[in-house]
C-alpha cells in the first residue's frame, strides 16, 4: 500500500504525472517538495521502476497521446545548470546588498550616490524620469512620479564641497529583508509582493528594464502587475491588521522601564 | 548585513539538490518555497508623529526586539499622507548614537563623576530649596506637553516664582505677540488645508523647501495633479524654495517691513481692499505714544481711523518700497494686484525671517493686517500661516504657558482673573501666583552669567531638552562667563553631550522620543499623542519624573510650597481605585499613565480662551486633533480648522460670518496695525561690510545634537560654511572650500567658504547655518531683540570677512 509523503501543496503536480502514467501501466512519479522518490505502488498495482525512453515518433498536444506516452524527461535546472539557480538567488542577494548600502532600513529613502545639481530638482529627473543605463551603471526609474520636490527626502551619500566625514557612530540596525522574496499560495503562483506598496506605484523601477538583477519577471510584457501580485499585510498600512491597535490599552504595550 | 545565513541557503540549495535527485521527472524551482515566513512579520508598528520640526508628520515606527528598526510614513495622519522629509525617514536613528547619555553625573572638582539618581535629585532639590528665588527654569519646545507642565506647574505654583521661560522666546515669541496683538488670543486661525485650496502662495522670507518640505510638498505636488498654483518667494537669498518659485523677489534685511506697508498703500489708494469685511469686523491700530525716551510704547496700542492709517501708508509708495527693500515697483505693483483681487485665494507663509527680527512683532501685525484688510482671510485658502520650528513650541510653551509671562490654557500672569483660574485650579491659595512676571531668556542668561554680587540673582538654572550653549545669541556675553562663576549651578537634562553639558555641573540622562509617553502640539493647533515603545538606554529616565522626583524630595525636606492649599501634593496621582502610586519612584512611574493624569488637569485651563482640549484618551485614537475640540450630543469629538469663521468655529455666534471673541477692543473686532519700516540696529559699514544671515539647512535639526548622530543626514551635510556671493568672493581674492574668518563686533568663527552651493546670497550678504557645534556662529550674533517678543534677531547683523592666509 502507497503511502507516499505527499507533500499536498504539490498534489496537483502530481496528480497530473499520475494520470499521465495510468493508462501505460509503467510509471514513474516523484512527489515534488519531500525530497524523496517513491517508486512503488499506485491504486494497489505494482510499479515497474522507470526506464528512460526516447521521445515519441509523434508529436501532438493532444490529451490521449499523452495519456498513451511516458511523461517526458526533463532534467531539472538545478543538473543542467546549477550556477545559475544558485545564481538567481545570488543576484538578488547582491542585489539586495546593494540596495542596503544606501539606505538606513528596508524602506528608507536612498542616499544619493552621486554629487548633484543642488538649486534645481528637474535635473533629477533627467536621468530619473525613465531611467537610463550607462556602462555598468543603471539609474533607476522614479518609483513616485507624482512627487516633485526630491532632495527633500533624498540627501547626498557625501557632500562633494564639505568632504567625506564618517561622523560619531550609531548603532541602529535597520530592517533588512531576508532575501526569500514574497510567499506563494503554491509553486507557480504568484509571489506576494515582500514590501510595501506606497509610494512604489512604478514596479518598472526596481523589475524593470533598468531595474535590479534577479528581480527582473520573465513577464515583463504584462502591465499590470498587481492584478496578480497581492500586497503584503505586514506592511499595507490600510490593511486592518496593521499596527499596533490605537486604543487607550495600547498602554498596556508600554515597556514599564 | 543580510540576514541569509550561509547555513540557510545550504540547506536550501540541498533541498533543490535532493529533489532534483529524483530519477529524471521531478521539476526543479524548489527556492520557490524558501520564503516560509512572510516578510516583515515580527515587526511591530506603532504610530508617533516625528521628533523633528512644527509641522507635525505622523510616522509608523516599526520595533522588534525592543529597537527601532524601521520608519514609515503615516498614511493615515492628514498632515502629511504617508510622506515624510529625509529627517523623518531617519527618525528612528536618532536614539541610537553610541555616546548617549546613560548616568547623571556631577562636577566634582572639574571632574564629571557619575552619581546615583537619588544623590542627584538630592542635589537638585536642596539646591533650589536653598535660593528658590535664584533658580530659573530653561525649558522647551521639543518638551512634551506633559513635560512642560510639570515644569510649569513646579514653578508657579510650587515655588511661587515665575522664573521659567523656554527656547520658544528664540523661535516663535515674535509670532506670539503678532497674534495677541492682532486677535487677542495666539496661534493661528486657519490650518494647513490652506495649502491645498490657494491660488497664491507667498513665502515671507522662509525657506519652505528645506524647512518645511513636508508642507512645500503638500504644496508643489498639486502641480503634479495639473493643479496651477502661483508661488512667490520673497527672500534675501535664493534658496531651493526659489527654484520652484514663478516669481523671486529679493529684499534687502527690514524690506519686509516695506514691502507689507507697499501692499496696504496699493490697497488704500486704488480702494480695492474688502470694504465691507473692514467696516464689520476690524479697526485701525497704531503704537501710542512713548512713556519716556527709553521705553517703547505698551502693546496695546491707540486707536487709529482708517484716515490716519492712510496718511500714514501714503509714504510707501511703490517707488519708496523699492528704496526701502530693494523689490523692484513693478513687482510691489503686482503683489498690490494679487491682495486687491477678492476672486484669488492667497496663503502667505513665514517663519524665522519675521520672527527673529528686531521688528518681529510689527511685521508679524502688518501682514495679518494687509490679509485683514484685502479680505484674505479665513476661508480656505485665504490664510496668513505662521509656520513654527520646533514640534511642541504650540503645543507645550505657548499653549502650557511655560514662559515667564505666562499660565496654562493663553492665561496671563499680570492677570488678576487669569491668577485666579490657575489657583482655582490647581487648589492654591490666594495669590499664590505671584503676580510679577519672570525673565525672559536673554535677560534670564544674562543675570546668569553676571556675578552675583553684581545683580546676577538668577544662580541656579535648570535646562531640559533643549542647548542654549549653542542657541543663544552672543555667547560670548550671554553663556560663557557662567564658566568664571564658581557660585553658578547648572543643571542639563539631555540625551548627548551638548555646548551646554560643556559648562553643567550636574548632568542628567534623560528619555526621547518613543522611549517615553508623550504629546505634542503643532503649526495647525493639532495635538497629538504617541505611547512608549522602547526603554530608555543604561539609567536615562523622562524629564517629566524627574520634575516630579525633586518636587517630592523638597516636599520631603519641608518645603510646603510643593502642597496646595489643602496640604495635598502639587503631582499626586491616584490609580484606578483610588490609591495613591509613588510615582516619584522611578520604578512605579508607568504603574499609570503619568501623562494622561497631567494631561486631564492641564485641560482645564483649556476652556478659558477657547482652546479646548479633549480628554487624553480621544488624542489615543487619532493622529491628532485642532482645538478647540468640542464634545458632540453623541459623545464623539469634533476638531475645529478655521477659527473664529462662523461656518466652522463653534464658538462664533450663531448668524455671523466672522467673530473675534478675544478682540483686544472688545467688539469682536480684530485689529489692523500701522507699523513704520525701520532700519535694523546693526548694519553694515566700512569696518563691517557684509550682512551675516544664519539658519538651518534641510539635513540638521536645529543645533544637530540628533541629527549629526545619524549617518546618513551627518554625511550630507558634515560641517558648517559660509555662503558668499561668488562677485564678492572673487573681489576679496577668496576661493571656494578656502577657510575665512566670520567676525562681528562681539566674536568671531573661521569657516570654509562655499560659493555656488545649496544657497546664494546676494551681493554684500552672506549666510553661516547654526547646527555645527565645532562653529558656534552664536559666537557671531546680535543679541538685539524685538521690544514686546523678546525674541532676539538671527537673521541680520554685521560681519567682516577675511581670509586665514
Amino acid at each position: 500500500m502507497l503511502s507516499p509523503k505527499m507533500n499536498l501543496r504539490y498534489s496537483a503536480e502530481t496528480v497530473w504525472v499520475v494520470l499521465a502514467a495510468a493508462g501505460a501501466g509503467t510509471v514513474a512519479y516523484a512527489s515534488i517538495g519531500d525530497g524523496q522518490v517513491t517508486t512503488g505502488q499506485v491504486m494497489g498495482m505494482p510499479l515497474a521502476a522507470a526506464a528512460p525512453q526516447g521521445p515519441p515518433a509523434v508529436v501532438s498536444t493532444d490529451i490521449t497521446w499523452r495519456l498513451n506516452s511516458p511523461a517526458p524527461k526533463v532534467i531539472p535546472e538545478s543538473q543542467s545548470n546549477p550556477g545559475a539557480v544558485a545564481d538567481k538567488f545570488a543576484s538578488r542577494v547582491k542585489s539586495l546588498e546593494k540596495r542596503a548600502a544606501v539606505r538606513a532600513y528596508e524602506g528608507a529613502p536612498p542616499v544619493i550616490p552621486h554629487s548633484i545639481a543642488d538649486l534645481n530638482v528637474e535635473t533629477c529627473r533627467a536621468c530619473h524620469a525613465q531611467g537610463l543605463r550607462a556602462g555598468d551603471k543603471t539609474s533607476k526609474m522614479v518609483s513616485h512620479t507624482y512627487l516633485r520636490n526630491c532632495t527633500q527626502c533624498h540627501v547626498e551619500a557625501e557632500s562633494p564641497m564639505l568632504g567625506p566625514d564618517t561622523g560619531p557612530g550609531n548603532s541602529f540596525v535597520g530592517f533588512r529583508p531576508s532575501g526569500y522574496g514574497g510567499t506563494r499560495a503554491g509553486a507557480g503562483a504568484p509571489p506576494v509582493m515582500p514590501h510595501s506598496s506606497f509610494m512604489r506605484t512604478n514596479c518598472v523601477s526596481c523589475h524593470g528594464e533598468f531595474g535590479y538583477d534577479g528581480w527582473k519577471p520573465d513577464h515583463l510584457s504584462r502591465s499590470n502587475c498587481v492584478q496578480c501580485h497581492a500586497p503584503a499585510a505586514e506592511f499595507e498600512q490600510l490593511s486592518p491588521t496593521f499596527g499596533v491597535p490605537d486604543v487607550a490599552d495600547g498602554m498596556a504595550a508600554t515597556p514599564r522601564r | 548585513m543580510l540576514t541569509v545565513d550561509r547555513r540557510t541557503f545550504v540547506k536550501a540549495s540541498a533541498m533543490a539538490a535532493a529533489t532534483a535527485a529524483a530519477a529524471g521527472t521531478a521539476r526543479a524551482f524548489s527556492l520557490a518555497i524558501l520564503a516560509e515566513q512572510p516578510e516583515g512579520a515580527s515587526l511591530k508598528w506603532q504610530k508617533a508623529p516625528c521628533r523633528f520640526c512644527g509641522t507635525g508628520c505622523h510616522v509608523m515606527v516599526g520595533t522588534e526586539n525592543g529597537k527601532v528598526v524601521a520608519i514609515q510614513g503615516d498614511q493615515k495622519a492628514e498632515v502629511n499622507k504617508g510622506l515624510l522629509c529625509v529627517k523623518g525617514y531617519h527618525v528612528g536613528l536618532a536614539m541610537y548614537g553610541k555616546d548617549r547619555l546613560t548616568t547623571p553625573m556631577l562636577r566634582k572638582d572639574g571632574e564629571m563623576v557619575a552619581i546615583s539618581w537619588d544623590e542627584a535629585i538630592e542635589t537638585i532639590a536642596k539646591r533650589i530649596k536653598a535660593n528658590p528665588k535664584g533658580f530659573s527654569f530653561y525649558g522647551s519646545g521639543q518638551w512634551t506637553i506633559p513635560e512642560g507642565y510639570a515644569a510649569n506647574k513646579f514653578v508657579k505654583a510650587g515655588l511661587g516664582t515665575n522664573l521659567i521661560d523656554a527656547n520658544p522666546r528664540l523661535c516663535m515669541a515674535s509670532a506670539v505677540t503678532g497674534f495677541m496683538s492682532t486677535f487677542g488670543v495666539d496661534e493661528p486661525p486657519g490650518v494647513y488645508d490652506d495649502i491645498d485650496q490657494c491660488d497664491v502662495a507667498i513665502m515671507w522670507g522662509n525657506n519652505m523647501a528645506e524647512m518645511h518640505p513636508v508642507l512645500f510638498s503638500r504644496l508643489v505636488d498639486r502641480r503634479a495633479r495639473g493643479e496651477k498654483v502661483m508661488i512667490i518667494d520673497m527672500t534675501t537669498r535664493r534658496t531651493r524654495t526659489s527654484d520652484f518659485a514663478d516669481e523671486v523677489l529679493f529684499f534687502k534685511p527690514h524690506g519686509d517691513l516695506a514691502i507689507a506697508n507697499g501692499i496696504a498703500h496699493l490697497m488704500v489708494k486704488s480702494g480695492k481692499y474688502d470694504k465691507e469685511f473692514v467696516a464689520n469686523h476690524c479697526n485701525f491700530r497704531k503704537l501710542g505714544p512713548k512713556p519716556d525716551e527709553k521705553t517703547p510704547p505698551d502693546m496695546l496700542g491707540v486707536q487709529m481711523t482708517f484716515e490716519e492709517f492712510a496718511a500714514a501708508v501714503d509714504v510707501y509708495t511703490p517707488e519708496r518700497v523699492e528704496e526701502l527693500s530693494g523689490v523692484p515697483a513693478a513687482k510691489i505693483r503686482m503683489l498690490g494686484d494679487l491682495y486687491c483681487n477678492r476672486g484669488i485665494k492667497i496663503n502667505s507663509f513665514w517663519c524665522m525671517g519675521f520672527n527673529q527680527h528686531t521688528r518681529g512683532t510689527a511685521i508679524n501685525c502688518i501682514v495679518h493686517g494687509i490679509h485683514l484688510m484685502s479680505g484674505h482671510f479665513g476661508k480656505p485658502g485665504d490664510a496668513a500661516t505662521s509656520l513654527t520650528g520646533q514640534p511642541s513650541a504650540c503645543g507645550t510653551a505657548r499653549e502650557v504657558g511655560t514662559l515667564c509671562h505666562m499660565l496654562p490654557g493663553g492665561l496671563a500672569v499680570a492677570n488678576p482673573e487669569h491668577r485666579k483660574h490657575a489657583e482655582e485650579h490647581w487648589n492654591l491659595a490666594e495669590g499664590r501666583i505671584n503676580p510679577k512676571i519672570g525673565y525672559h531668556a536673554v535677560e534670564l542668561f544674562k543675570r546668569f552669567n553676571t556675578p552675583t554680587d553684581q545683580g546676577g540673582d538668577v544662580t541656579t538654572v535648570w535646562v531640559q531638552v533643549t542647548n542654549p550653549g549653542q542657541t543663544l545669541p552672543n555667547l560670548g556675553r550671554n553663556f560663557l562667563k557662567k564658566k568664571d562663576l564658581s557660585d553658578k549651578f547648572l543643571i542639563v537634562s539631555d540625551v548627548y553631550p551638548t555646548a551646554t553639558t560643556e559648562l553643567a555641573d550636574l548632568i542628567l540622562p534623560s528619555a526621547m522620543w518613543v522611549e517615553k509617553n508623550g504629546m505634542y502640539g503643532n503649526s495647525e493647533r493639532r495635538t497629538h499623542q504617541w505611547f512608549k515603545m522602547v526603554s530608555p538606554p543604561g539609567e536615562a529616565r523622562d524629564d517629566a519624573w524627574q520634575v516630579i522626583a525633586v518636587s517630592h524630595k523638597m516636599m520631603e525636606l519641608g518645603d510646603n510650597g510643593m502642597k496646595d492649599k489643602d496640604g495635598k501634593w502639587l503631582f499626586q496621582t491616584v490609580d484606578k481605585a483610588g490609591k495613591e502610586v509613588p510615582i516619584w519612584n522611578w520604578e512605579n512611574y508607568y504603574d499609570v499613565n503619568v501623562d494622561e493624569r497631567l494631561f486631564n488637569e492641564y485641560r482645564l485651563f483649556s476652556r478659558h480662551k477657547h482652546h479646548d482640549l479633549a480628554p487624553y484618551g480621544e488624542y489615543v485614537k487619532t493622529r491628532g486633533m485642532r482645538w478647540p475640540v468640542i464634545e458632540q450630543t453623541d459623545g464623539s469629538w469634533k476638531e475645529t480648522r478655521w477659527r473664529f469663521s462662523g461656518f466652522d468655529d463653534p464658538y462664533v455666534a450663531k448668524g455671523k460670518d466672522f467673530q473675534f471673541y478675544h478682540s483686544v477692543t472688545k467688539d469682536d473686532k480684530a485689529l489692523i496695525w500701522f507699523r513704520p519700516h525701520e532700519f535694523p540696529p546693526e548694519m553694515p559699514d566700512k569696518d563691517y561690510p557684509f550682512w551675516l544671515c544664519t539658519g538651518r539647512v534641510l539635513e540638521h535639526w536645529h543645533t544637530g545634537t540628533m541629527t549629526r548622530r545619524i549617518p546618513q543626514l551627518h554625511r550630507a551635510m558634515p560641517k558648517a560654511y559660509v555662503e558668499m556671493n561668488k562677485d564678492d568672493a572673487s573681489r576679496l581674492g577668496i576661493r571656494n572650500n578656502e577657510v575665512v574668518t566670520v567676525k562681528s563686533r562681539r566674536g568671531a568663527i573661521d569657516l570654509p567658504v562655499w560659493i555656488g552651493g545649496r544657497g546664494d546670497p546676494k551681493i554684500g550678504e552672506v549666510f553661516v547655518p547654526f547646527f555645527d557645534e565645532t562653529k558656534l556662529i552664536n559666537m557671531v550674533t546680535l543679541d538685539e531683540y524685538d521690544p514686546y517678543s523678546k525674541q532676539p534677531d538671527y537673521k541680520k547683523c554685521a560681519v567682516t570677512v577675511v581670509r586665514k592666509s
